[in-house]
């Protein structure tokens, strides 16, 4: 990527939401024109999108307005559901992950994704993490450790967990949990990584521990979150997206749009007049 | 105030109906759940309680003495009891015979043997106790045969007009007449006999006071038209042994002639050809410095009984060895007695026997089950002579010689022994040890053979093989239908499986027995090689599969590509048994079951595992496939999505989430399909031949404990050995599949508990 084709996208990401990119962050992902088919219900509409890299990225917006099927296009887990179809192009470092020639599980080694629900395999913590590492063929028994416990630190888990590595990971808190998902999912080192209402489930400390975990990972990987928290959003993200019917209706800089939207549907969200 | 207080108690009235409701449900519950479990128990108790009593020792009362008259007309040399145990018989050395009550011990009758002039007793023998006969042998080399009889007669009850008061008379008869029988020709005295006597035949064998080994028989033929008996005499002597002969023992068929000799040998004649007897083979039955004491022969003539002045028991038989020859073997040895045996009496129907010693002691034991029944001190003088009533619920015993001693004696199971049921048994007349299971049989000298190992055996062999094609097609099927197969296909498929379950098994069995069994007798080959095809054919299928242009696949939806292995199966197996019959023909001369048992020397039994594995299979299958599908489909979507989510394949995510989350509910679905096949009786009694066989072999049959129990009860006489013990296998089957679905369904409660925080 040169600086051209970056500050195209700055101007296209401009004209959707104003936004002025910092002259060190460059995109991460960029979203053309998509648009999502659940059968004949269209649930995504001519997004068109550029994620920065190394930024938190936080897609808000009513339930039902597709910003969580926009975060699992990203890693194509729709492709899981039978009827669904997608047009449009997703260029994760140029290359379009919907091209026939992508191999889905090396993307999604990529692009790591972590659930509203908290979900361990019924395996020890140290299996959870290195299930990833496993599954690709690494069975080196120091390789793997070096990775569980750098993982487990990235995940700020390490030292609540480290004297009980064989225990199941299913005996953990829902946070803890949460925190192991999010460890399973950095032991693969993915570039972007998807967060879909990491919180949600979790009590207030737990969410904070979460949303201070986010923001140190910010330097090492993209991250996009999904939440219904306006708060959280404006805490923990740098880019805030809002969705509406499946529309992508405003993307900005967390602080201007939540200080100065553009769009009046915006306000009348983020000040709570509907959704 | 007023309108609150209305309100609160109109509240209250509505909940308290509530409650009602509530509780009444609760105890309609309860009471559900606890009468099944109640019937359960009832049931396991019932079962329990006709099996104890095989179990429990046998139970002797105390022995009551009955007190001999002075110098009671010489020393006792027999002892037996009428057919109710109420008369008891003794008879001695003089020839005096005596009743005595067994239940008071009040002299009833005594006769004295009426001997020819001038002659005097010199020895006694007893015949088979089934047949009653006893004979004395005289000075003057004859011998008188003898037997009691016993004349009941009812008298009206002077008392009460509806009853009859029972009398019974006791006396002696003669039925080879009343005038002795010639055994040695020379007139010598006879020092030792051996006698068996029936309506047709008697032989004895003798030793003369000049020590010869006499011969005697004789046989009795009845004019047809006059009724008139004759009786024609044959009379040979019998080739001499050396050592001094303290025993002679001839069995009931009149064949066999055992002589103990020398103290430690038994020499055996056959002598079923009256006119050459010959002199088979002399063997030592104790080993050097030991001394045989006392012999006998079991009811049924099988077996010899060997009681040594180290009180060592033994016993002995002929086992036929691969030349026709007989030889006469060590069969097994018993707990051994206190002191040196002194005397052994049969019991007069079963393979047990009675044993005294010289320190007082008297011991029932069973040959069968290698049992010591029970055990008795009847003080401290040597026993001399000891008797069983016919129907061995009464024993006596004497040893002072101025009392005998009698008991009453429960002893109705003593077949029964853990040898006996689960280990290798030398029956009688058998080559070898075996397992075997012959409950009944058309003679009365038969010996029970009452092994429920071949029968746990066979079962668990239905089982394996009806597993070994269950397991594979229902568990990799629930897979299959849980993890890949489209909802549309699964709402059809599923279903369909499940309903197989109601399919009554009588049904499967007579498929099996009748159309399957002869089909695959007829076809073996081609069976077996769509066995081996069938899964080729589907890797191959696949490969084709995934060769195929992509707009060809997508117009298969996903997970309807199993549809697409229908046709295959079908050719397949069309194929296959196409092909068989050529290949018999080529490989193995046209008939692979001939060629089966004649070149690789495989028996092979037209109702065979392979077809029980087959038509069982399909009858758990069903069980297994439900319960192994519901496991693989409850295995929750975000476990799934997890490992997608981290680069997964979906094989991947199979093997290391799906199935290590759903494992311990498809364990359970095997347990229970297992517990199933135990159980199984309708296919297993009409497909498989029912032989009490043990061998692994697909080729032949097997007979489990369910269907023993179904072709057996019927004809089981109520409170016998036989059908308590089938009611033994039927709590063994209860025990294991209880055991089984219990150990499942723990299994799946904690899955439940493990995976409910998912």
């Amino acid at each position: 990527m040169n600086d051209n084709t970056q500050k195209t996208h700055a101007m296209n990401i401009g004209d959707l939401g104003r936004v002025q990119m910092d002259d060190t962050s460059d995109v991460a992902i960029r979203v053309e024109d998509l648009d999502l088919y659940y059968g004949d219900a269209r649930a995504l509409k001519n997004v068109s999108m550029s994620i920065p890299r190394n930024r938190v990225t936080a897609f808000i917006g009513p339930s039902g307005c597709g910003k969580s099927t926009l975060l699992r296009c990203f890693n194509r887990m729709n492709d899981l559901v039978d009827i669904c179809r997608v047009d449009g192009k997703i260029l994760l470092d140029e290359k379009n992950i919907y091209d026939k020639d992508v191999n889905v599980a090396l993307l999604r080694r990529r692009v790591g994704m972590v659930f509203q629900k908290p979900n361990p395999f019924p395996k020890s913590i140290y299996e959870n993490v290195a299930y990833g590492l496993r599954i690709m063929g690494v069975n080196n028994r120091s390789t793997l450790d070096e990775a569980v416990e750098k993982s487990l630190r990235g995940a700020a888990l390490w030292n609540e967990v480290k004297d009980r590595l064989q225990e199941s990971g299913m005996s953990l808190s829902g946070g803890q949990q949460q925190r192991l998902v999010i460890a399973r999912a950095i032991a693969l080192e993915p570039e972007v990584l998807l967060l879909d209402e990491p919180a949600s489930a979790l009590d207030p400390i737990s969410t904070a521990k979460i949303e201070e975990l986010v923001s140190e990972m910010k330097d090492k990987y993209t991250i996009i979150i999904v939440t219904h928290n306006m708060q959280q959003a404006a805490r923990v993200s740098d880019y805030t997206a809002f969705m509406y019917l499946g529309e992508l209706i405003e993307f900005g800089r967390t602080n201007d749009l939540f200080l100065k939207p553009t769009v009046k549907q915006t306000e009348d969200y983020i000040t709570g007049r509907f959704g | 105030m007023e309108k609150i207080e209305s309100n609160i108690s109109k509240v209250g009235g509505y909940t308290g109906q509530r409650m009602a409701k509530d509780k009444l449900f609760k105890h309609v519950m309860t009471f559900g759940g606890l009468s099944v479990i109640i019937a359960i128990s009832l049931i396991f108790f019932y079962l329990a309680s006709v099996v104890v009593p095989i179990f429990t020792p046998a139970h002797m009362d105390e022995l009551q003495q009955i007190s001999l008259p002075k110098n009671g007309g010489g020393a006792t040399v027999h002892l037996t009891s009428e057919e109710q145990a109420e008369i008891g018989v003794r008879m001695t050395d003089h020839g005096s015979v005596s009743f005595f009550d067994l239940r008071d011990g009040r002299l009833m009758a005594e006769e004295n043997v009426a001997l020819p002039e001038g002659s005097e007793i010199r020895s006694f023998a007893a015949g088979d106790p089934s047949q009653q006969a006893v004979a004395y042998g005289l000075s003057d080399g004859r011998m008188l045969i003898l037997e009691q009889e016993f004349k009941v007669t009812f008298q009206q009850d002077p008392d009460d007009s509806e009853k009859d008061i029972r009398t019974i008379t006791p006396s002696i008869a003669y039925p080879a007449g009343s005038e002795p029988l010639v055994v040695d020709e020379s007139g010598k005295g006879l020092a030792l006999l051996a006698v068996q006597h029936n309506q047709e035949n008697t032989t004895a064998v003798a030793l003369t006071e000049d020590n010869r080994l006499v011969l005697a028989a004789f046989e009795s033929t009845s004019n047809m038209i006059t009724g008139e008996v004759s009786t024609e005499r044959f009379g040979i002597d019998l080739p001499m042994i050396e050592g001094e002969i303290s025993q002679v023992l001839l069995e009931v068929k009149q064949r066999d002639l055992y002589v103990v000799h020398g103290g430690r040998y038994v020499t055996h004649y056959d002598v079923m050809d009256k006119q050459s007897p010959r002199l088979v083979q002399t063997v030592a039955v104790v080993p050097e410095g030991e001394r045989v004491t006392a012999a006998t022969i079991l009811s049924g003539g099988f077996s010899l009984i060997i009681g040594t002045d180290k009180g060592n028991v033994a016993q002995w038989f002929q086992v036929r060895d691969d030349d026709n020859n007989n030889h006469l073997t060590h069969i097994r040895s018993f707990k051994p007695m206190a002191g040196q045996v002194t005397t052994i009496a049969p019991e007069h129907f079963r393979k047990g026997f009675l044993a005294g010693d010289d320190k007082g002691n008297v011991s029932i034991y069973y040959a069968t089950s290698q049992r010591l029944v029970l055990k008795r001190s009847t003080g401290s003088e040597p026993v001399r002579v000891v008797g069983f009533s016919p129907r061995a619920n009464a024993i006596l015993v004497e040893s002072t010689g101025d009392a005998i001693q009698t008991a009453r004696v429960d002893n109705d199971y003593p077949e029964i022994s853990f040898s006996a049921l689960w280990q290798k048994v030398w029956y009688e007349s058998y080559q070898e040890p075996e397992y075997n299971w012959q409950s009944s049989a058309a003679t009365s000298d038969f010996e029970p053979k009452f092994s429920v190992a071949p029968l746990t055996f066979g079962t668990l062999k239905a089982a394996f093989y009806a597993m070994l094609v269950a397991i594979p097609l229902a568990v990799l099927g629930a897979i299959f239908a849980a993890y890949f197969m489209s909802p549309r296909m699964r709402t059809v498929v599923k279903p369909s499986i499940e309903i197989m379950e109601a399919l009554p098994t009588v049904i499967l069995g007579f498929l099996a027995g009748l159309w399957l069994a002869p089909y695959v007798d007829n076809n073996l080959a081609g069976i077996l090689v769509a066995i081996f095809l069938l899964p080729f054919s589907f890797v191959i299928t696949s490969y084709l599969w995934s060769l195929l242009p992509h707009h060809l696949k997508s117009r298969v939806g996903t997970g309807w590509e199993a549809a697409l292995l229908l046709p295959v199966i079908v050719v397949v197996i069309g194929l296959a048994i196409q092909i068989g019959h050529p290949i018999e023909a080529a490989l193995f001369g046209g008939n692979m079951p001939h060629w089966l048992s004649n070149e690789l020397g495989w028996t092979y039994e037209q109702r065979n595992s392979l077809v029980v594995g087959i038509a069982m299979g399909f009858a758990v299958i069903p069980t297994i496939f439900s319960i192994a599908e519901d496991a693989v489909f409850s295995v929750p979507k975000h476990l799934t999505s997890g490992s997608l989510a981290l680069g997964a394949t979906p094989w991947q995510t199979l093997f290391n989430v799906v199935l290590l989350t759903a494992s311990p509910g498809i364990f359970s679905a095997i347990m229970v399909g297992m517990g199933r096949a135990v159980g199984e009786t309708m296919i297993v009694l009409m497909a498989t031949g029912n032989t009490a066989v043990m061998d692994l072999s697909i080729f032949t049959g097997f007979r489990t404990l369910s269907a023993n129990i179904g072709v057996e009860m019927p004809e089981a006489a109520v409170g016998t050995t036989h059908y308590r013990l089938l009611f033994f296998s039927a709590l063994v089957l209860f025990l294991f599949t209880f055991l089984v679905n219990t150990l499942a369904e723990l299994v799946r409660q904690r899955l439940r508990e493990k995976y409910s925080s998912l």
